[in-house]
């Protein structure tokens, strides 16, 4: 392989949920400076059906070239025709790097893809730097639920590819005057139907959505029994959240499985974090560690999940909890 | 329906350490489990057996000492079990190991009709090996699977991605990746763990037995290489507060008030 | 000479410990503080087989060897211990009797509804005017016809309370008019046999210990366990089985000290440093550590020794007497480590050191465990 026939930054661009998923604006800008760097330019590559403003948006936030494929077939993400149609356009145009947003479609499709190309690929990144002395693409990735960074690089195969994780990078503002190449490749398009959408639905209010909850209200074992872990409930009405729990607390039979954070659970990054009655048990706080702010309430002045919270209150759960709702019904 | 599902042994992360001088894990006293996301595959696997009928297959590429998941997998209740162990797998990233996986998983005979793993491992995090077992074996791959059902040739599976709850009809074979809402593992009966350990046989192959050259695999299989690991920077601790409920319950009023989340219309809508 | 667990025994460590976890934990203090045996716990953990750890599959048991039985017993009674008191006394001298002892009618009965933990069995053997000294049992069997009736009164029966089936000591006419003990199994719902209330105890209270009284209770010869004049026989035999069971129990309590300990002294601060800096404390950690490890490795020992046939009297001795000290000794630290809080029952070191004080009495007590040892070596078998 020869790596210098392989130039140009790519981002693929994911668009779903475009007004909360920002991370495809957040990789073009991070892209321009690794761009300056080796001196070449930030394609997105978009593919969708009726896209164009997408395309618009891109270029206003900072791409040099978008490449849309625009096509029916391509309304819906869908990962084996996704990987047909932009391993097609990798091999005929040979980017250098290859980002994506490490949503579930990013991390669902880029590794079928770099299977499919059969190159390396590193997951939901927290850093990219280009390495002075290779000019290799120094990708940051996580491991033991965010314990331990590593550096990877992709010496050999091109392109290097990698999902990033959201929020990491910050998107240039809107430039509505900016101007940019927008190109329309020649793609056959082949559906795979083996996989079929029956129907999507949104999430039903009362089914949880704790990912994307503003505010999560989480209960362990400190709370001592259902009946006080139902009080998070109506906290979070009051508050606009939603309830998390903790495996002790669901072992108690206390909450149903689909609200455990942790390891083997949800990870959760709200803007605010309220954990009552939980000790921080590292397969805890692995799901939880990322919110904005952390509020904890624990009898143990030592309880180590004081060690990531930004507020903590010593004393017995289900006394706080109680006069804290007394104290929002008369507020709110 | 015959299911193959593909597991990792991996430490028990609560228990793990780092070793800041050498950047490494520290593995002693260190327990290796089954990663408890493929624990929930299997459990999901033996439950369609139960409905459907048919063969459950156990795989795992690891070193000897992974057999022990694979004993532990034949007590959860898991047919046959197969150890895809060779010093030439050292080293793989997950270019080389869905190819290993994948190979082995093309020698069973009949081919399963669905092949599950968690959706990722407590330890590498990638996600990855699903995916790339789907794309060498041409699969249809759904990830992240919250509920499965048999019709016909097909499973129907729902997904939840990004606040909509998704139903699709996957034409089998194929590959699903399973999330923790699936379902939740039994607790193992120790009858059939002394049966596992004792009267039970694990398959043993190395890259003779899957046809396989040393460069396709492990360290020189992989297009990725580590340069270095290192800890994240820690995070803050704030103050923490001692004093009756009254004040501490201010304290919680007032950090709510500065959060700007009183203010907001609140409620339900 | 191996010192490692096998790959199924660290397997079978991290199955009992998880269900320990999630099942016992969450509803020891409460069990401890009600005095509420968890029923509904226990039929999941018999359909499990704990209740069958080392009677063969045969008999709907576990089949497990001597090794991996302790470590479930270890396991079980970290996390609570009066439900790992339960199994290891209902496995070790109450179902393995019926097993090792019993005809195959005896075993067809008896054996498997216990090694199913459909009943929970006892050992009744401590009366009024006898603890230590066994001779003076009062408990009769008196022949009449084709069976017994017996007359006694047993007290701080473990399980008494939820139990099925009891193995009753008793003394027997032996020819010449001679007594001898003989054991019978009696199921709890049999004429003449009555429970008392559950005892008030400091510690070990989620288990059901209470009293049993026989009163002219009639039973078949088909439930006297061995021939006659083998009840020494399987009195000794049971005891010094039972003996590795309790061990493995104080072991665990030992070892939960320990944890919650280093966990305490790592998070506590005074003086602007942890508690594990200071060398006292040091000291205390390293010192239940050590002899922790050294129960543990007597308990292995003695288990070899069983599992292989061979004599254990004096290691299982041995094995109770150091993990029984151990276990208070664990405690009594562990609870000093932790202070002011360790007097606190917001806290379960309390509560260990409740449970712990026992293992030095009950299953003979750490004089007794002394003398067997003493007299072995007098027999000879002083250094290896």
């Amino acid at each position: 392989m020869n790596e210098r026939s392989y130039s140009g930054i790519w981002i693929f661009g994911d668009y779903r949920n475009y007004f909360q998923n920002r991370v495809t604006l957040q990789l073009i800008a991070k892209a321009r400076g690794l761009a300056r760097t080796l001196k070449t330019e930030v394609t997105v590559l978009l593919l969708g059906d009726h896209v164009h403003q997408y395309a618009m948006e891109y270029v206003a936030h900072g791409a040099d070239v978008v490449m849309v494929v625009d096509h029916a077939a391509l309304r819906h993400y869908q990962v084996e025709t996704y990987t047909k149609v932009v391993a097609g356009l990798v091999a005929e145009y040979r980017p250098e790097i290859f980002l994506a947003g490490a949503t579930p479609f990013g991390r669902e499709f880029f590794p079928r893809l770099a299977k499919r190309i059969g190159t390396g690929l590193s997951a939901d990144c927290v850093a990219l730097e280009i390495d002075p002395e290779s000019g290799l693409l120094i990708q940051t990735s996580p491991s033991f639920g965010g314990d331990l960074l590593a550096d990877v690089v992709t010496p050999d195969h091109r392109p290097q590819m990698a999902t990033v994780h959201p929020g990491v990078f910050e998107e240039q503002p809107h430039n509505g005057s900016a101007m940019a190449r927008i190109v329309y490749p020649q793609v056959e398009i082949e559906s795979d139907d083996r996989v079929q959408i029956l129907r999507s639905r949104a999430e039903q209010k009362g089914k949880v959505r704790l990912e994307d909850a503003p505010v999560v209200v989480a209960g362990g074992r400190g709370l001592g029994s259902r009946e006080h872990f139902d009080k998070l409930f109506e906290l979070a009405e009051l508050l606009g959240g939603e309830v998390g729990a903790t495996r002790p607390a669901i072992r108690s039979g206390w909450a149903g499985n689909e609200r455990l954070l942790g390891q083997t659970g949800k990870s959760v990054k709200p803007k605010l974090l309220i954990t009552i009655g939980t000790s921080g048990a590292l397969q805890y706080t692995t799901g939880v560690q990322g919110s904005e702010t952390i509020i904890a309430v624990n009898r143990d002045p030592d309880a180590p999940v004081f060690k990531i919270a930004d507020l903590g209150l010593v004393g017995d759960a289900r006394t706080i909890l109680t006069l804290l709702l007394e104290k929002l019904r008369k507020r709110l | 329906m015959n299911i193959a599902v593909c597991i990792k042994q991996v430490p028990d992360v609560p228990a793990i350490r780092i070793d800041p001088s050498r950047m490494t894990i520290i593995r002693e006293g260190v327990d290796s489990i089954i990663n408890p996301l493929d624990v929930i595959a299997l459990e999901a696997a033996l439950q369609l057996r139960a409905r459907h009928g048919g063969k459950i297959t156990v795989l795992t590429m690891g070193p000897p000492q992974s057999e022990e998941a694979l004993r532990e997998a034949l007590a959860y209740g898991a047919d046959e079990v197969v150890l895809l162990t060779d010093p030439a797998f050292a080293g793989a990233d997950t270019l080389a190991t869905s190819h290993v996986l994948a190979r082995a998983l093309s020698l069973l005979a009949p081919f399963p009709d669905l092949v599950l793993c968690g959706r990722q491992t407590v330890d590498s995090d990638t996600g990855h090996v699903g995916p790339q077992v789907a794309e060498e074996l041409s699969l249809p791959q759904v990830c992240g699977v919250s509920e499965i059902h048999l019709e016909g040739s097909s499973v129907v599976v729902k997904q939840v991605s990004e606040g909509l709850i998704y139903t699709l009809r996957v034409s089998m074979p194929a590959l699903l990746t399973v999330s923790p809402e699936l379902t939740l593992p039994h607790h193992c009966p120790l009858a059939n763990l002394e049966r596992a350990f004792t009267e039970q046989t694990v398959l043993k192959w190395s890259t003779r037995e899957l046809g396989l050259s040393p460069d396709e695999v492990g360290l020189a299989g992989s297009a990725t290489r580590v340069w270095r690991l290192f800890k994240p920077p820690p995070r803050r601790k704030g103050e923490v507060i001692v004093g009756s409920a009254h004040e501490l319950v201010e304290q919680l009023m007032e950090k709510l008030e500065a959060l700007s989340i009183l203010d907001e219309e609140t409620g339900s809508e | 000479m191996r010192f490692e667990p096998t790959m199924k025994q660290a397997v079978i460590r991290r199955t009992a410990r998880r269900l320990a976890e999630e099942k016992l934990a969450p509803i020891a203090a409460e069990m401890d503080v009600t005095g509420k045996f968890p029923l509904g716990v226990a039929q999941e953990m018999a359909a499990l087989q704990y209740f069958g750890l080392v009677i063969p599959h045969a008999f709907g048991g576990a089949g497990l060897d001597m090794v991996s039985y302790s470590i479930v017993v270890e396991e079980i009674s970290k996390a609570c211990a009066a439900m790992g008191l339960c199994i290891s006394v209902h496995n070790s001298v109450s179902a393995y009797p019926v097993y090792e002892f019993g005809n195959a009618d005896q075993r067809r009965r008896f054996l498997t509804p216990l090694a199913t933990g459909e009943k929970v069995g006892t050992f009744c053997l401590t009366e009024p005017n006898a603890g230590s000294d066994a001779s003076c049992l009062e408990t009769m069997a008196v022949r009449d016809g084709d069976g017994y009736i017996l007359n006694g009164n047993k007290i701080f029966v473990t399980n008494g309370g939820v139990s099925g089936l009891n193995l009753i000591f008793a003394f027997v006419n032996g020819p010449g008019k001679t007594k001898e003990y003989c054991v019978f199994i009696v199921e709890s719902e049999r004429e003449g046999l009555e429970k008392g209330q559950n005892e008030e105890l400091m510690g070990m209270r989620g288990n059901p210990v209470c009293p049993i009284t026989l009163n002219d209770c009639r039973i078949p010869k088909e439930n006297r366990l061995g021939e006659e004049g083998q009840g020494m026989k399987v009195a000794l035999s049971t005891l010094a089985g039972g003996r590795i069971g309790i061990a493995a129990q104080a072991l665990g309590i030992a070892q939960a000290c320990l944890d919650v300990s280093l966990r305490y002294a790592t998070e506590r601060h005074q003086f602007n440093k942890p508690l594990t800096e200071f060398e006292a404390i040091q000291g205390f950690l390293a010192d239940m550590a050590a002899r922790i490890d050294a129960a543990r490795l007597l308990i292995f020992r003695a288990s070899n020794l069983r599992e292989s046939g061979a004599d254990h009297v004096r290691e299982s001795a041995m094995a109770k007497l150091f993990a029984a000290e151990t276990a208070v000794y664990s405690a009594r630290l562990g609870l000093q480590i932790h202070g002011g809080y360790g007097y606190s029952k917001a806290y379960p070191i309390e509560r260990f050191y409740r449970d712990a004080k026992v293992c030095e009495i009950y299953e003979g007590t750490s004089e007794i465990q002394r003398m067997v040892i003493a007299r072995s070596l007098q027999r000879g078998r002083g250094s290896p």
